[in-house]
């Protein structure tokens, strides 16, 4: 009997399961569905077109032609800027803020107190009142429409090195460091070798946010950058649409392609990913 | 007994490259610690590192045009490539989204950073870049050199006006934008209906009111007569400027309490919220919009000529069944157009090859190949008054029964109505569109909804907008605008 009910509460749980799973794979389903439909077909039916086919409905009229016509337009060229812009961030970024945090976090010098006040006060101001200022410097440094002056302003986020700066802080005894320098090691042997295994979970959380944050960017690059040759998938994907009329095959295509890399990697990963959130969560 | 701090000093000594050595083969032992994701990250920078480190660089280019639309750039790229000369003359076309080039136009603009040669840009983004004394405006006045060109008479007359401040020209407009009323015509022809005859607003809703039933009995019309809301702020202006309302006067002073506002909101504002309600709210540019045209829902929409294209594009069943006709006046001898939207070729004050910049811009706007190309690609007719008689545009059109289209809209070019450049349109427009609404929910609740009874209560809402609308101009000093 007690086996019976343990079984019906399973099958609820996995239907319900079921359900929810459902409802988020269902846009998923449409956007791929939508990519493989040509344009005259697009508004014909919610899914696959109405045809002579199985289920009543016109499986060949599904078509590659939209990711054709994409590659063909030099979207691999915005992928692979996209790939570097997202991964060049991110490990800039992790280092540069794990190595400022580091020092925020265990150096005494003259004025620390003040540059870390400066961290976090940065991290109240709006990105998008940046803008304006940001083009202006970037100008003045002849950093516009280059690849570093996308870059640049990326690698020290004010946000990873508070965050960086409070996971040194909890996570690494003074005392391991001192030990350290009275066995000779250089400070920056102390960093790779002591804080950067120490702060490792907090290494992979910040990797993910930052690759994502790049590879969704949208505003910058389009300010930043004019030339075609450098422009990522985000603003790629926002030149297709026309003024007067938009191909949302081709649309659905480009962000199938904007999707899926991106959304590969982190579900073949998660495990490493999340074994590295949690790897210092229990202490032994 | 040794001292420990022996092994150190001799340590010291190593030399500088050792130790160097040795960090990294530290680093490496630690770095192996860190897990395989962000390995993967570190294998993906250095591919694509490669890939962008050899990727193509585009050329240097002397001239460089900014333009938003993927159309415009198809139809430039072939023209200037046949540009003989130079190759650093001929314009580079950036493709940006509107919302970029406003960005960096107005960064320009304000803070003396480099903008293109040229820049295309819309009616919707220009405003921002008349704010402000007329020597001051980022764009280079045209004036002196069109009228000694001959292209002030070149251009359609009334298609200079959204882009002139005080009788200065600052832009050459690309297109014209007049409105006419397309309709399903295989449901009309088929109920036995005559529209080609209706000249005015009235006629056109009597004529239809038959085919305006409830079949299922729900108590909900399955057509209407038309696709219109007093939500819908474009379309409110467009009826407002076929009416002869008008929201500044030449000087751009606001002029949104007029007694024609009045009238021609409160005749709008009556088609809405009459119980017989002979229009419906439909989205224009939605999938959803789409299938109510595809259903018949509304019988007939308010259709600039850019309008045509989308719906060949993104509604192609609706082809063969629709036909044109000019839009019925508000009272008889009335105009029969209007207008809605627009992008004018603007020269940045700050460019230093104006002249080169100028003779590019020449070829791009007053081009046949071009005009005709723009014509067919996206069923746009071009400004330029001695194009009109081209062919193309005599060609039937079978998205609309094989009606001659093109020589239709350009017949109605001449009368469009004249517009302003004020920067304060946009919100001018929001305000008027607010003014409906509550002029709708004021007749709902009052059970009043003949047009006439609605006018004094819309002279009176009208007025809240325009003073609006001045508190906002009178916090410009240069706006002459006091509160």
């Amino acid at each position: 009997m007690k086996l019976q009910n343990l079984n019906f509460k399973i099958l609820c749980l996995h239907a319900f399961l079921i359900l929810l799973a459902i409802i988020v794979l269902f846009p998923f389903a449409w956007l791929i569905i939508a990519s493989l439909k040509s344009q005259e077909d697009f508004f014909s039916g919610m899914f696959v077109p109405p045809g002579d086919g199985l289920f009543g409905l016109g499986w060949d009229k599904l078509t590659l032609d939209n990711y054709k016509a994409l590659f063909k337009l030099g979207f691999g060229n915005s992928l692979v800027n996209s790939v570097f812009y997202a991964s060049a961030s991110a490990l800039f970024a992790t280092l540069i803020s794990a190595a400022t945090g580091y020092i925020l976090a265990k150096s005494r010098f003259r004025g620390r107190s003040f540059i870390t006040l400066i961290v976090l006060g940065a991290l109240i101001i709006p990105p998008t009142l940046l803008i304006a200022p940001s083009y202006e410097l970037l100008y003045s440094l002849g950093l516009l429409d280059s690849i570093w002056g996308l870059l640049l302003p990326t690698f020290a986020p004010a946000f990873g090195v508070f965050l960086f700066r409070q996971a040194v802080s909890q996570s690494v005894p003074d005392e391991l460091i001192e030990a350290a320098r009275i066995d000779g090691c250089s400070e920056l042997t102390i960093f790779l070798v002591i804080v950067l295994p120490l702060v490792r979970p907090m290494i992979g959380a910040f990797m993910l946010i930052t690759f994502l944050g790049m590879w969704n960017n949208f505003i910058s690059p389009q300010i930043i950058l004019q030339s075609e040759s450098k422009q990522p998938l985000s603003v790629a994907i926002a030149q297709l649409r026309g003024v007067y009329r938009t191909d949302y095959g081709l649309l659905m295509a480009a962000t199938v392609v904007s999707v899926a890399p991106v959304a590969a990697l982190f579900l073949l990963l998660q495990k490493q990913f999340i074994s590295g959130l949690t790897s210092g969560a229990v202490k032994g | 007994m040794t001292n420990p701090f022996d092994h150190l000093s001799e340590y010291r000594q190593y030399a500088w490259g050792h130790r160097m050595l040795h960090s990294i083969s530290v680093a490496l032992i630690s770095l192996r610690s860190l897990s395989a994701g962000i390995w993967v990250i570190v294998a993906l920078f250095l591919l694509s590192g490669i890939g962008v480190l050899f990727s193509t660089q585009s050329k240097s280019h002397k001239l460089e045009m900014w333009v938003f639309s993927p159309e415009h750039q198809a139809m430039y790229l072939p023209m200037i490539e046949s540009q003989s000369g130079d190759e650093r003359i001929k314009p580079h076309l950036s493709l940006l989204s509107i919302a970029a080039i406003k960005s960096r136009m107005m960064s320009g603009f304000f803070g003396g950073l480099p903008t293109a040669d040229l820049i295309e840009v819309e009616r919707s983004t220009v405003g921002q870049a008349f704010m402000g004394p007329i020597e001051a405006i980022g764009f280079r006045d045209l004036t002196d050199r069109m009228e000694s060109e001959g292209l002030l008479e070149l251009f359609n007359p009334p298609s200079l006006s959204p882009w002139s401040v005080q009788g200065r020209v600052f832009g050459l407009p690309h297109d014209v934008h007049p409105v006419m009323l397309a309709y399903r015509a295989d449901l009309v022809e088929a109920a036995g209906i005559d529209l080609e005859q209706v000249e005015t607003w009235e006629e056109f809703f009597d004529a239809l009111a038959p085919m305006m039933t409830d079949a299922d009995g729900n108590g909900i019309n399955d057509r209407y007569a038309m696709s219109f809301w007093y939500t819908q702020p474009d379309n409110v202006e467009l009826l407002l400027l076929q009416g002869g309302g008008h929201l500044f006067d030449a000087q751009s002073k606001p002029t949104l309490n007029s007694s024609i506002n009045a009238e021609i909101l409160s005749t709008i504002v009556s088609w809405c919220v009459d119980p017989s309600q002979p229009v419906i709210d439909i989205d224009e540019f939605s999938a959803a919009g789409h299938q109510a045209r595809i259903d018949g829902k509304a019988i007939a929409y308010l259709c600039p000529d850019w309008m045509c294209s989308i719906w060949k594009m993104h509604v192609p069943l609706i082809a063969g069944k629709m036909k044109l006709i000019p839009l019925p006046a508000f009272k008889e001898g009335g105009r029969r157009t209007s207008v809605r939207g627009g992008t004018m070729l603007g020269f940045p004050r700050s460019s230093e090859n104006f002249d080169t910049s100028w003779e590019s811009a020449k070829l791009l706007y007053t081009s046949p190949e071009i005009a005709r190309e723009l014509y067919r690609s996206v069923d746009i007719i071009t400004p330029v008054r001695s194009l009109w008689d081209d062919p193309v545009y005599d060609e039937p059109d079978p998205f609309f029964m094989n009606q001659r289209k093109g020589q239709m809209y350009i017949d109605l070019a001449p009368n469009i109505p004249t517009r302003t450049s004020s920067p304060y349109n946009t919100s001018a427009v929001l305000e008027v569109r607010d003014a409906a609404v509550n002029l709708a929910s004021w007749a709902k609740s009052n059970e009043m909804y003949q047009p006439e009874d609605l006018e004094a209560k819309a002279l009176e809402l009208l007025e809240i907008a325009h003073q609006n609308i001045v508190r906002k101009m009178a916090r410009n000093a240069f706006t002459g605008v006091e509160n």
